[in-house]
């Protein structure tokens, strides 16, 4: 049995401390997947977030017969995980590109279809990340649509809202995001 | 615990300040413009400052077009996560003109239901709803594309498929004549049917998929469970079914898609051909089902795939790829006697067959038909599905049939394509030799068939009391040719075996192989000369020489050879056999108006001063080397010749020049010892004596800090920069620090 797998389980046996440890595991995962994809790939290939998300949950034993709470969990530790992943690329190659040389560059840069380019990721992360301060479970819809690439249907089981609530807070999150990037002050 | 407190986020879902702006901001986001201001006023009440915020919000919310929206509707997820939960159509629904009745089969990519059709005709058909997130409109006009065709097709071994459109939720569906059927292998194991009967089977299902291939459709997806098997009084009849329905399905299978179609690929790849595996998704044939039909006479065979489907599910999707591509599956006979014995005996029972007369009826031919068809580079594999009955037809009746075992020469070949990396080295040297023998072969044939047609016409001239006589000449010379043939084939395997050792950097191995080879094959001449090489490298001159000597004994017509040979003698001090090769050299190349050629060829009769009977003809190589000019990127080798060339003729003027020239420019190491040397002598033997000396000391300290550390590919060069330097330095008296040490 997988690591994961037993991660499942426990949370389906209700221990609600059993998430935390997810998020490593998949961000390990994710990471793992996207480089072995990488050098299997022609150069100039990038990997769709979305894909490289279910192909990860399938790979870590996901399967039909795990209940939804498994499934909302990993997915939301894998909305995390590819934020990190995508904002760390995104920040690594601004390091590059102002000339700190000290950043770190993996043998290979996992080339990752990012939603925005690098500036206005970073962007939106650090409003986002005062959204989710005001309002988690809003953020964590847009975590879930942005940077994995749900669908509203898809957040909405996730989160097992409704998709008609998922619809609404997503106007108001996208709304909200979008006042708060047009202030004076904002990055 | 409440699965909403369970769920990730983890906070309650209190009422917050931000569910009360939602609310207000998504009421009045709904409201037509004009009724907006008074809903907001009596919303929001005096609070001025929340006014202001949701009038900023439905501001933001108007100009944010597609902020935050996910891009490209593509790609869409797996179907695992959105529609495994979603309803499914019940009976009684309608979905289009056809009404559901009941649920049939589930696959990896639809569920089929029989449906009732009411127009045109009143019939039962098999309905099939895709049940993966897809693009339902690429699907259809894909199946559209395909719909002429799919029309044309008329067999009673495939099941027509009918229509195809979009279901109210959007899914694509197919609408197909309804087969009441079993799996083809289901059906031959319940029967318990012989070989020979499943075998029956197997053709009905090439004839039909030859009819298809002729009308242009190719399947794609040969697998039993689209194989069905029905009784016709009594008589059993195979069905394929879903033509056109994995073309219009699978679309383009890129990397970029599959992976959110992971579980419909993960279905089948059992069947999958070496080329879709590769899912460059663009290049599928007619052969691809073929792949397709061997694996399906595989498993009728001995209940197996070539490869265990749960294994390769295991392997993730990369290693799966890499294993349908490459890895070769066993013969179905071996896996049959690989299996354990109560698997073995169950197969058996299935077939009505005892086990090791099954195997043996396999073994062989039903091997070889098997692995012809599966091969996994698809210009081997039968032409069509015809071919492929047609042989096994052949061994239905106990003819000879055309699938043989593959040749030496071919699983050469094969692992050389296993094992790419490691026979990149000598691929070359192969490749010369493999294209070379046959090519010798084909002309000695052609030479000879010319000879035999002489023969005819002069037979036709004679009178008849002679033909007998002829006749016997003929005979002889069929032995001849028999004869050279028994001698060749023997020197071809050894050259091939050589060839593949050296690629596998097993020297020794090869050196003991070509120890013997009899001198007759000019092809021999590339390994002759790799493996002189070799000792060279080893400090094993006499080897070396050894080697070289043959490779222009046995093709004496490539200058290469020479190059390697002529300086290798004046190293070992064998002068007397240097100036017999230079006088064989000038006679083979002496007029050549190949500048390489000539350069590489008058120099190396250079090294030593040459006799002045060969003067006239070395100035000449010289004059055609530099006629190229000086844009020529080997202008600087062709300098230098003329340089020697001048001073060895005694024109020391212009070897000056020349050599100086080269000296300037910097060439690479052995080139500019050469013109060091060349130079300090000329210069010398213009009285110019204190010049001569810095030259040579000049010479002496780049040999010391380049060429002596030089072990680049021109080590032939090396030995004539060294020996040039010896002479110069014995010329112009050595000033204390020894030259000898030059070598």
């Amino acid at each position: 049995m997988s690591e994961v797998t037993r991660i499942f389980d426990e949370i389906e046996h209700g221990d609600p401390q059993a998430a935390d440890r997810l998020l490593p595991l998949v961000y390990q995962e994710l990471r793992k997947l996207a480089a072995s994809k990488m050098a299997h790939e022609a150069p100039g290939q990038t990997l769709q977030p979305t894909a490289l998300v279910h192909e990860a949950w399938l790979r870590l034993g996901g399967s039909e017969a795990h209940l939804w709470d498994s499934r909302a969990h990993f997915f939301a530790a894998a909305a995390e995980a590819m934020r990190r992943i995508l904002i760390d690329n995104a920040r690594r190659r601004k390091a590059l590109r102002h000339g700190g040389g000290q950043a770190r560059v993996d043998v290979q840069e996992i080339e990752i279809a990012a939603p925005a380019d690098d500036e206005q990721l970073l962007a939106i992360d650090e409003t986002l990340e005062r959204f989710s301060v005001f309002d988690p479970q809003k953020a964590e819809l847009v975590k879930l649509r942005y940077f994995i690439g749900m669908t509203i249907e898809e957040a909405a089981r996730a989160l097992r809202i409704s998709e008609a609530t998922a619809k609404r807070w997503w106007e108001y999150a996208r709304a909200w995001l979008y006042a708060e990037m047009g202030k004076p002050g904002a990055t | 615990m409440s699965p909403m407190e369970n769920a990730p986020q983890g906070s309650p879902p209190a009422v917050t300040s931000s569910d009360q702006e939602e609310s207000i901001f998504n009421r009045a986001k709904s409201l037509p413009a004009a009724e907006r201001a008074a809903y907001l006023q009596s919303a929001c009440g005096s609070d001025e400052k929340l006014l202001k915020r949701i009038q900023l919000l439905l501001d933001s919310s108007e100009r944010a077009g597609d902020f935050l929206e996910p891009r490209a509707p593509a790609p869409r997820p797996s179907g695992t996560i959105v529609v495994a939960l979603s309803p499914s159509e019940k009976p009684g629904d309608f979905i289009g003109h056809y009404k559901i009745r009941e649920q049939i089969g589930e696959g990896g990519c639809g569920v089929v239901y029989v449906a009732e059709q009411t127009e045109p005709v009143r019939r039962r058909v098999a309905l099939k709803v895709i049940k993966l997130g897809m693009d339902t409109r690429s699907v259809i006009a894909r199946f559209e594309a395909e719909r002429q065709a799919l029309a044309m097709m008329d067999h009673p071994n495939i099941a027509r498929v009918l229509d195809a459109g979009a279901t109210g939720t959007g899914r694509p569906y197919f609408v197909m004549e309804l087969v009441r059927g079993i799996k083809i292998t289901e059906y031959c194991d319940q029967n318990h049917l012989r070989t020979a009967e499943r075998l029956d089977l197997f053709i009905q299902v090439c004839h039909a998929v030859q009819h298809a291939h002729q009308k242009g459709i190719i399947h794609r997806d040969i697998k039993p469970s689209n194989i069905l098997v029905t009784l016709h009084d009594g008589v059993p009849v195979p069905k394929v079914i879903d033509f056109g329905i994995a073309k219009a399905t699978e679309g383009r299978l890129t990397d970029l898609t599959v992976y959110t179609e992971l579980h419909q690929f993960i279905g089948t790849p059992a069947y999958m051909s070496p080329e879709q595996a590769e899912m460059s998704g663009l290049d599928i044939d007619t052969r691809s089902d073929i792949y397709g039909l061997g694996v399906l006479l595989y498993e009728l065979l001995t209940g197996r795939t070539p490869f265990d489907p749960q294994e390769l599910l295991q392997e993730g999707l990369d290693q799966m790829r890499k294993t349908i591509r490459e890895k070769e599956p066993i013969r179905p006979s071996t896996r049959l006697s690989t299996l354990l014995e109560a698997d073995l005996t169950a197969v058996a029972t299935r077939h009505g067959a005892e086990a090791p007369k099954l195997i043996h009826l396999i073994r062989g031919d039903l091997d070889w038909i098997v692995m012809k068809a599966l091969e996994k580079d698809r210009t081997r594999r039968y032409e069509t599905a015809n071919a492929l009955a047609a042989d096994a037809l052949r061994f239905l009746k106990s003819e000879p049939v055309e699938a043989r075992p593959p040749s030496g020469l071919y699983r050469f070949q094969k692992m050389v394509r296993r094992n790419k990396t490691a026979f990149a080295a000598a691929t070359a040297v192969v490749a010369a030799l493999v294209f070379g023998l046959g090519l010798s072969i084909y002309l000695y044939s052609q030479e000879r068939q010319a000879l035999r047609k002489e023969k005819q016409a002069l037979q036709r001239a004679i009178a008849a009391e002679k033909r007998e006589a002829l006749l016997r000449v003929q005979a002889e010379e069929g032995l001849a040719f028999e004869r050279k043939m028994r001698e060749i084939t023997p020197i071809a395997n050894k050259l091939t075996t050589a060839g593949f050792f050296l690629s596998q950097g097993l020297f020794e191995k090869a050196d003991e192989v070509m120890k013997d080879v009899p001198l007759v094959l000019p092809q021999s001449a590339s390994i002759f000369n790799v493996l002189g090489e070799q000792h060279m490298r080893r400090g094993e001159w006499p080897l070396a020489l050894t080697n070289f000597s043959k490779a222009v004994q046995v093709d004496p017509t490539n200058h290469l050879w020479y190059q390697h040979l002529a300086p290798l003698l004046v190293l070992t001090g064998d002068r007397q056999a240097y100036q017999k090769l230079c006088d064989q050299i000038l006679r083979q190349f002496g007029s050549t108006s190949d500048p390489p050629t000539a350069d590489r060829m008058a120099k190396v009769c250079m090294i030593l001063p040459p006799p002045n009977a060969n003067l006239q003809t070395l100035a000449k190589m010289a004059d055609t080397a530099i006629s190229v000019g000086p844009t020529d990127s080997d202008w600087v080798f062709y300098e230098f010749l003329k340089a020697l060339a001048e001073y060895r003729l005694g024109h020391f003027a212009t070897a000056v020049d020349w050599a100086q020239k080269v000296v300037t420019q910097g060439a690479e190491p052995p080139r500019s010892v050469e013109a060091y040397a060349v130079l300090a002598m000329a210069q010398y033997q213009q009285q110019q004596v204190s010049e001569a000396r810095a030259t040579l000391t000049a010479g002496r300290e780049f040999v010391r800090q380049k060429l002596d550390s030089y072990q680049g590919v021109n080590w032939h060069d090396k030995i004539i920069a060294q020996t040039l330097m010896a002479e110069a330095g014995a010329l112009i008296q050595p000033s204390p620090s020894p030259v000898q040490s030059e070598k």
